[in-house]
């Protein structure tokens, strides 16, 4: 946890509280996003809460107590981003109806399946699991961000190449916890990697292959 | 999920104070909360945010022993060096919860304060006598997960893995409330049915653990977590056993037994260490702890597997703790 | 196209899981996949060609749809497992702000945990979640009964008017009582049993349903995009032409996404009412209680071979659960011959929801009934159970794959009496069989298109499973066309593209690729014809590989593929084609082997290794053929060691409606695997997704006897059955 205190993200809450200017911005760049992405539902509900949320509308950060719709502002691979959710809205909803984020998938909603995986600070999560409001101020990686320049990133290459997917469903969760995995341990055995992923589940059935993948990406980035 | 106000308390006073109030719950790392709230099996219209509290993220070593803040990630817990040395069973345990990302998340104070598994309870269309209702329905249905040690009235397991582990060390919880604080020995926090039917442990509206300290243990300690579960993989202990062991000389000088997966509380087998005490550790007394630790198991329908298993599990870990091979 | 010669060929055909043999007439076109070692793409390893958009997050399944002003969906569902509705009043749902449609009119009785009762459409999820809550049911609840064996009882609660238990009728051939009482006979009888399991498809059923004006286009997550177009199309009164269904990526079905279901008509209706796109997608736990589930069986049995070890006479009587009206009945005897059989199956009705097909219907659970049976009959005529089946099965190509098998296996270190070895831990060695049909149906319409500028097309309305479809698509034209399956772009999943049927019963490929074969040899053939009148060559001595066409016999003319394509004018070539018995085959063969520890202290077994080998006839593409029996062998290692659907027969709820308790085994959990793709020349293509799930369950089973010399008679094989069977309990 100490890392988390070290690493100052860009876009504070407090930073966004201070500062006016930055709040705006910050909606513009979310409310274009939106737009672009068509999370109209989340727009309209915006809208039928209007009301609700002028009365209510309390700064996030420092407040004593959230309530009817806030905003916030999410750090999410690299960028921030400034949405409009109740306290009850997860992670995991946040990024995929609120971002257009939808590689992070929804299977059980509950924390027992890893399809929702993301990383907060390096670690992976159940996304399903965090409220949006709770992941201010953490890096948050996705799925999305993994590939660079159009080039897949190693463990990318390795399931494709492997064939480590089937439907495919399961796949962006199992990458985000192999990833957090490689980011941590370069050189992995594969108890190491089934460890690593034990909170993933795969209805088609592709786990040896994901191990062999996982591996072969290991020995990948090691070459460089 | 039922929208709710979200309270944001900077200092344990003002966290308790809010948590006095109707209506309120809190949450830490939220992975037990959060489920049950989306099932609508709690549906309260505050929730109080622990994890904005200072102070409660640390492990500190002391001359006495351990200092664990109550907002410690089980992943925290895993990985400490010392723990990994010094409270292997403590360790073993943490690692041994649920799956890595739980474990990121999950504070070592919520894993003591998380609510049963049963189905029955974790149904909200089934109102049990734990909710308030008229019957246990476990105690009649299927109830191959429940516990082979209960006075009744109801048969829920306890779900949490690092509680055996702590209870054998003999650790003590600190609770804050409005009052101020108290220390309680972690084997008087967690109570039976038969005293606390709608709980499982002392806490009361305003009362938040805070702390967990673990007495450092005498030289020649040595400790193991063993746990059995239907799949390796993201599952609930079956049966589980925590061992802590001091051995001088080849001798057994003390001994805990504490099992997971078998009672409404973590089990602490008074008749099971005091088996040990005073003798070498081999198969022999290994298998006798664990004949001991069941001696009082009056399973049910379908739960009367766990006995046996049970019974290994403790010779198992009384075995491995000691690092004789059986 | 010049005058036909027709033949009449039989085929199997598959509507919702069910298969069942027709004959029908098709064109008789001499074709042949060619010899796989000269080709390129087919029968190598292909990595799949959607899988970077997979791996990175860009591939949008239904579920990732999201439309400008798009709706969310709930449905509310009955907490009861039998009930009639008094009264339903949704006032204050459609009060709340932001509830855009409401319905209330599905059904006046429900007879399940999970059956629609009302369904509200709203600006986000909550919404429509807080919405539901404040819909007010009134029920009568009615007597239900949710076990089979209880509602076999005459004072059980009638599920149907008719009463709960349906069929019964004996089947039978031969002499069945003689053959049972003759002298020179060993008999053994038991009870062996499979609960219902869950499909647990990743992403859950759901559409995305937009209006424009009196025609619908639905996202569906499916395996029959024609087939939800068509349940649409009936069941909102409008034409099929109306209705256009888009499946691009799909989260995998196992046999449970057939039509439009209650939920896609729902989410139309809703989407009209609105007047706003609308999307439905099931939460977990409407998956378990409302999407169906592969039933259970629970078989008596009687069996008997010559002491030699031919089998002689079966006799079973066996009984299953698929809801109200359901069947669950399991083809018996399995795979090996028996010339004397009486079996009687019963079909009992209950208050747990319908079943549906799930991969090889009835299959798995035959396998355990027989492959157990066949286990414990060997033990008792003291011979090898390999040995045994090797001498009752006789299909040649399974001979062949129970000797490599046993090689790959070490089928010489099992115990030889059963339970023979000795310490804690207990290894052990069994194997069973899987056979399954796989063959193909005429229908499918793909069409391939060749512009000027060298581009390459294929359009068929199939899907994509997971299973693949979308790959050897492009690699069969790939390899007709002598291009990089880079070039070839292949468009499946939209019934805008020509007719391709539901992806079920492992009759895609054996379907799909012959139709797709004749579509890009009908193109090939065009294009040469415009080459070789440029090139004033016969078209018989043009070579087109590599990205060029040459000219057979040394001439140095070539043209490269774009060249050869800017002949054929604007308007390119388009050319669709039509299925090809002679490309496809049926009955394919398996077997497995499994090596499993278990522990006699605590129960548990695990599963260390397993040999699985099965034939699919001409393969496509190597790579997803051993996909398909690594995710075979594992759905089966989780059917014999975990999953189970649970109902209480207190209150008729389901106690696992999740994915915590139903039990799914993950990472720490998988054995060592080796996926063997047996090559049988055959030159036909047969789908294979279904049979590697058959035989691992019987095969795992067979090792816990090998391993303790005890039958575990009823899956999962949980440690509290081991004890129980170990006396230990």
């Amino acid at each position: 946890m100490d890392d988390e205190r070290d690493k100052k993200p860009q876009d504070t809450p407090e930073e966004v509280d201070a500062s006016r200017r930055t709040f705006l911005r910050n909606l513009g760049v979310s409310a274009a996003l939106a737009g672009l992405l068509s999370s109209g539902a989340i727009l309209e509900e915006r809208r039928a809460k209007r009301a609700e949320a002028e009365t209510l509308q309390a700064p996030p950060a420092g407040a004593a107590e959230l309530r009817g719709t806030v905003r916030i502002t999410l750090n999410v691979n690299g960028k921030s981003h400034t949405l409009e959710v109740e306290p009850r809205v997860t992670l995991l909803d946040a990024l995929r109806d609120g971002l257009g984020l939808t590689g992070t998938k929804r299977v059980c909603d509950r924390g027992s399946c890893g399809a929702c995986t993301v990383l907060l600070d390096g670690k992976p999560v159940y996304s399903c699991s965090v409220l949006a409001v709770d992941a201010q101020g953490k890096r948050i990686e996705t799925v999305e961000a993994l590939a660079q320049g159009g080039q897949l990133h190693p463990l990318q290459q390795a399931f494709v190449e492997h064939d480590a997917l089937m439907c495919g469903f399961c796949t962006p969760g199992f990458i985000m916890s192999l990833k957090a995995l490689l980011d941590r341990v370069p050189q992995p055995t594969e108890k190491q990697v089934r460890e690593a992923c034990a909170g993933n589940i795969c209805r088609c059935g592709t786990y040896n292959r994901i191990f062999e993948a996982a591996l072969d990406a290991s020995r990948r980035m090691r070459r460089g | 999920m039922k929208s709710f106000v979200y309270h944001q308390p900077k200092t344990v006073a003002d966290a308790v104070r809010l948590l006095s109030q109707r209506d309120t719950m809190a949450i830490a790392g939220g992975q037990d909360l959060l489920g049950a709230m989306k099932d609508g099996l709690f549906e309260p219209g505050h929730v109080v945010n622990l994890k904005s509290l200072p102070g409660l993220r640390e492990i500190r070593e002391t001359s006495s022993g351990l200092q664990i803040g109550a907002l410690v990630t089980l992943t925290e817990i895993a990985e400490h060096p010392v723990i990994r040395r010094d409270y292997t069973a403590l360790a073993e345990a943490a690692e041994s919860v649920a799956t890595p990302q739980i474990r990121n998340v999950g504070t070592i104070g919520g894993n003591l304060c998380q609510r049963p598994r049963c189905w029955y309870f974790r149904d909200p269309h089934v109102h049990c006598l734990k909710k308030g209702g008229d019957q246990c329905y476990a105690a009649r249905g299927d109830n191959r997960y429940h516990a082979i040690i209960s006075p009744g009235p109801c048969y829920i397991v306890h779900p949490s893995d690092c509680a055996p582990a702590l209870l054998a060390f003999g650790a003590r919880v600190t609770i804050a409330s409005a009052k101020g604080t108290r220390t309680v020995a972690l084997k008087d926090f967690f109570q039976m049915p038969d005293k606390n039917l709608k709980g499982e442990n002392i806490l009361q509206a305003g009362e938040i653990i805070t702390q967990i300290t673990v007495p450092k243990p005498p030289a020649g300690t040595r400790s193991t977590y063993v746990k059995v579960r239907e799949k390796d993989s993201f599952d609930w202990a079956l049966v589980a056993a925590a061992v802590v062991l001091q051995i001088q000389g080849g001798v057994c000088r003390r001994a805990s037994v504490v099992l997971g997966g078998v009672a409404p509380i973590p089990y602490e087998s008074a008749e099971a260490a005091k088996s040990l005490v005073g003798k070498t550790v081999n198969v022999q007394t290994a298998a006798a702890a664990g004949s001991a630790a069941v001696a009082k198991a009056t399973p049910l329908e379908m739960n009367a597997y766990k006995v046996p298993m049970a019974e290994a599990v403790v010779k198992r870990a009384v075995l491995a703790a000691a690092g004789v091979t059986g | 196209m010049p005058q036909q010669k027709m033949k009449r060929v039989k085929t199997t055909i598959t509507v919702n899981g069910e298969t069942r043999e027709v004959e029908i007439e098709v064109p008789d076109i001499e074709a042949q996949w060619g010899d796989p070692s000269n080709m390129r793409w087919l029968g190598k390893r292909i990595p799949r060609v959607d899988g970077a958009d997979k791996v990175t997050g860009r591939a949008k399944y239904t579920y990732d749809i999201q439309l400008p002003g798009m709706l969310y969906a709930k449905i509310l569902r009955s907490p009861y497992p039998h009930a009639r509705i008094r009264s339903i009043d949704a006032s204050q749902a459609e009060r709340l702000p932001g509830v855009k449609a409401v319905i209330t009119d599905l059904t006046r009785e429900v007879n399940y945990v999970g059956e629609e009762v009302a369904a509200v459409a709203a600006v986000s999820e909550q919404i429509a979640r807080d919405a539901l809550k404040l819909i007010k049911v009134e029920y009568e609840p009615l007597p239900f009964v949710v076990s089979p064996e209880t509602a076999r009882e005459p004072s059980a609660p009638r599920v149907t008017p008719q009463g709960n238990v349906r069929g019964g009728n004996p089947r039978e051939r031969g002499d069945v009582d003689s053959a049972f009482s003759r002298s020179d006979v060993v008999v053994h009888e038991a009870t062996y049993s499979v609960p219902p399991r869950s499909h647990c498809c990743l992403e859950p059923h759901g559409l995305v349903c937009q209006w424009q004006g009196d025609k619908l286009v639905a996202w569906a997550s499916t395996q029959g995009i024609f087939s939800v177009r068509d349940e649409l199309a009936g069941a909102l009164n409008i034409p099929a032409s109306n209705v256009r269904v888009i499946c691009e990526h799909m989260g995998g079905g196992f046999g449970s996404k057939f039509g439009a279901r209650a939920e896609g008509v729902i989410c139309a209706r809703l989407a009209k009412m609105a007047g706003a796109p609308v999307k439905l997608m099931l939460e977990r736990e409407e998956e378990q209680l409302a999407t169906g589930y592969g039933p259970g069986v629970t078989a008596k049995v009687k069996i008997a071979a010559t002491r030699d070890g031919q089998l002689i006479a079966w006799e079973s009587e066996t009984y299953g659960t698929g809801g109200v009206w359901g069947e669950a009945s399991v083809p018996l005897p399995y795979i090996y011959p028996v010339p004397n059989v009486r079996t009687r199956h019963f079909d009992i009705s209950t208050n747990i929801g319908a079943s549906a097909a799930l991969r090889a219907p009835g299959h798995p659970q035959a396998s355990f009934v027989m492959e157990s049976a066949m286990d414990d009959l060997a033990h008792r005529l003291g011979m090898d159970p390999l040995e045994f089946r090797m001498k009752n099965d006789p299909n040649p190509v399974r001979q062949a794959e129970y000797r490599l098998g046993a090689e790959r296996i070490g089928w010489q270190r099992r115990n030889r009496t059963p339970g023979a070895g000795s310490g804690v831990v207990r290894r052990g060695i069994g194997m069973a069989s899987a056979v399954w049909g796989g063959g193909g149906g005429a229908g499918s319409r793909p069409t391939v298109r060749i512009g000027p500028d060298g581009s390459v097309e294929v359009r068929l309305g199939t899907q994509d499973l997971g299973t693949g479809t979308r790959t050897y698509v492009a690699a069969i034209v790939a390899e007709e066309l002598g291009l990089d399956i880079k070039q070839v772009k292949a468009l499946i999943g939209d019934t805008d593209y020509g007719y391709s049927g539901a992806s079920g019963g492992s009759t895609t490929t054996a379907s799909v690729a012959p139709a797709v074969k004749m579509a890009a040899m009908g193109a090939k053939e065009r294009l040469l014809a415009t080459v070789s009148q440029h090139l004033q060559v016969n078209p018989a001595d043009l070579v087109l590989a590599d990205g060029q066409v040459t000219v057979r016999g040394g001439s140095a003319r070539t043209l490269t593929w774009k060249q050869a394509c800017a002949l054929l004018g604007k308007e390119g070539i388009e050319v669709q084609g039509e299925w090809n018995p002679n490309l496809q085959g049926s009955g394919v063969a398996g077997c497995q082997f499994a090596e499993v520890e278990v522990d006699t202290e605590t129960g548990k077994v695990r599963v260390v290794r397993i040999v699985a080998i099965q034939d699919c006839g001409q393969v496509m593409n190597r790579l997803a053929v051993e996909s398909q029996i690594y995710g075979g062998v594992i759905q089966g290692l989780a059917m014999a060691l975990h999953e189970q659907r649970l109902y209480d027969e207190q209150t008729g709820r389901m106690l696992n409606p999740n994915l915590e308790e139903y039990k799914l085994p993950g990472s720490l959990d998988m054995p060592d695997i080796e996926a063997i793709v047996y090559d049988n020349p055959t030159g036909k293509v047969s789908g294979m997704g279904e049979p590697p799930v058959i035989p691992t369950a019987a095969a795992i089973g067979n090792a816990v006897f090998n391993a303790i010399g005890k039958r575990i008679h009823s899956l999962p094989i949980t440690p509290a059955k081991v004890l129980e069977a170990l006396g230990k309990v």
